[in-house]
């Protein structure tokens, strides 16, 4: 009860005002870091509406992610999935990091992406989906048991053309755990903010607060099944998000199946919020300057 | 549950350890090309639009700038009130927002739209200028 108390005061304490323009995209990542020193807890879920034989689940998400340099970002995710009918279970972790090479901006500007994951079988937040279609019918009990090391980089290339993001995701992702080959995925969208210019007032439902778009992601096959579209799932998902505040977003995104595999429809949405300055105060606190 | 609170407080320990500024020093390669730099505000005849930049600048650069835009020491940032900022032309600001500099601690905001941008640029020309120290651009 003490750690919790004093964690939490750690980050009330922390709080100042951020600026949380994120990005409204929930699989799709584009160019732009964390801000140094920044520190953004984000809590999402995926809602998995069931085809006949399968069951309706969410598996919830947590991610810490914090800007280490102006071109480096980490973050730490926690999982779980409960599935109606079975059980809920805790899933895995992944710590990932993003670097971003180049130091201006260009009409396409590169960040490497580099993740290793400790998921089970039973995961299913479907942060990106690589090789076939994730297994959401075999019950959690058969599926728990079997812990994965994998390691999975992306190339992310994204860029802005008239206010419009657009950004390309390609990942290859290798099971160390089992000799399976490696996996390939891709996501891509395109997005743009509501209104161009801010208003003078302060407003939470100004267009200025709003930005939309559309993401599609799914899998690319294997090195042992095959390069390919046709045996993975594949989706299409509007996405929008909200700042709701100086420092805290809402996101919302309904994706809906391309073909017959995994779930038919997949709804995320989710709630985050920026500590500006954390990393400063924390040095602070701890002695530092 | 206390090893899940204590990886996380380490994790954040052993980031912040790298996000530490140097001593700030004025960047002499942060240098806007000539073409940006004789890009001219789209809404310099637009006034009005500064108290929107106003708002901007509260969300996005007082961490570092301050309030009053006379740079935090402790973040070796900027004061944007110098006449050596004040002199850079609306493009230089455009394009220092546009792509910051990442290795000295200033984020690009290529987020934001682009009249977004323009619009801090024309609430940063409402700052009142001073002398009283070096330049930092």
């Amino acid at each position: 009860m003490r750690s919790s108390i004093a964690i939490l005061s750690l980050i009330l304490g922390a709080s100042g005002i951020g600026q949380a323009q994120e990005s409204p995209y929930i699989v799709t990542y584009d160019h732009h870091l964390e801000e140094p020193g920044n520190l953004e807890i984000e809590t999402f879920v995926t809602l998995g509406v069931p085809r006949s034989a399968q069951s309706f689940y969410a598996a919830p998400w947590m991610e810490i992610e914090y800007g280490v340099t102006g071109r480096w970002t980490s973050e730490i995710y926690i999982e779980g999935q409960g599935t109606a009918g079975d059980s809920a279970v805790f899933t895995g972790w992944r710590w990932e990091n993003r670097f971003r090479p180049l130091k201006r901006e260009h009409v396409i500007n590169p960040v490497l992406y580099l993740e290793y994951e400790s998921p089970n079988e039973a995961s299913r937040i479907q942060k990106e989906i690589v090789g076939g279609a994730p297994d959401v019918e075999s019950p959690n009990s058969d599926l728990q048991g079997t812990k994965n090391h994998e390691i999975e980089g992306k190339l992310i290339l994204s860029g802005t053309a008239h206010d419009w993001n657009i950004a390309g995701n390609f990942i290859t992702e290798k099971n160390l755990s089992r000799s399976e080959g490696f996996e390939f995925g891709y996501a891509f969208g395109f997005s743009r903010p509501l209104a161009k210019l801010a208003s003078g007032a302060s407003c939470r439902f100004c267009r200025e607060n709003f930005l939309a778009g559309v993401e599609f992601y799914g899998g690319l096959g294997s090195t042992e099944d095959g390069f390919g579209v046709r045996n993975s799932a594949h989706y299409v998902a509007p996405v929008v998000s909200w700042q709701v505040s100086e420092n805290a977003s809402i996101h919302f995104s309904p994706g809906i199946a391309l073909n017959g595999l995994g779930s038919p429809i997949l709804i995320r949405f989710g709630y985050s919020y920026e500590i500006r300055g954390f990393g400063s105060r924390l040095t602070q606190w701890f002695g530092g300057r | 549950m206390r090893t899940i609170y204590a990886a996380l407080l380490g994790f954040a320990l052993t980031t912040s350890a790298f996000c530490q500024n140097p001593e700030y020093q004025q960047d002499a390669k942060w240098q806007a090309p000539a073409e940006a730099a004789s890009r001219a505000n789209p809404l310099a005849g637009r006034p009005d639009t500064a108290a929107g930049g106003q708002k901007l600048f509260r969300r996005n650069c007082v961490e570092c700038h301050g309030a009053d835009g006379s740079g935090l020491a402790k973040k070796h940032a900027a004061d944007l009130k110098l006449s050596s900022v004040q002199q850079q032309s609306d493009g230089v600001l455009f394009w220092k927002i546009t792509n910051g500099n990442p290795d000295r601690g200033m984020p690009s905001f290529s987020k934001l739209p682009e009249l977004q941008r323009w619009q801090l640029v024309l609430f940063l020309r409402t700052l009142k200028p001073t002398d009283s120290a070096p330049a930092k651009p």
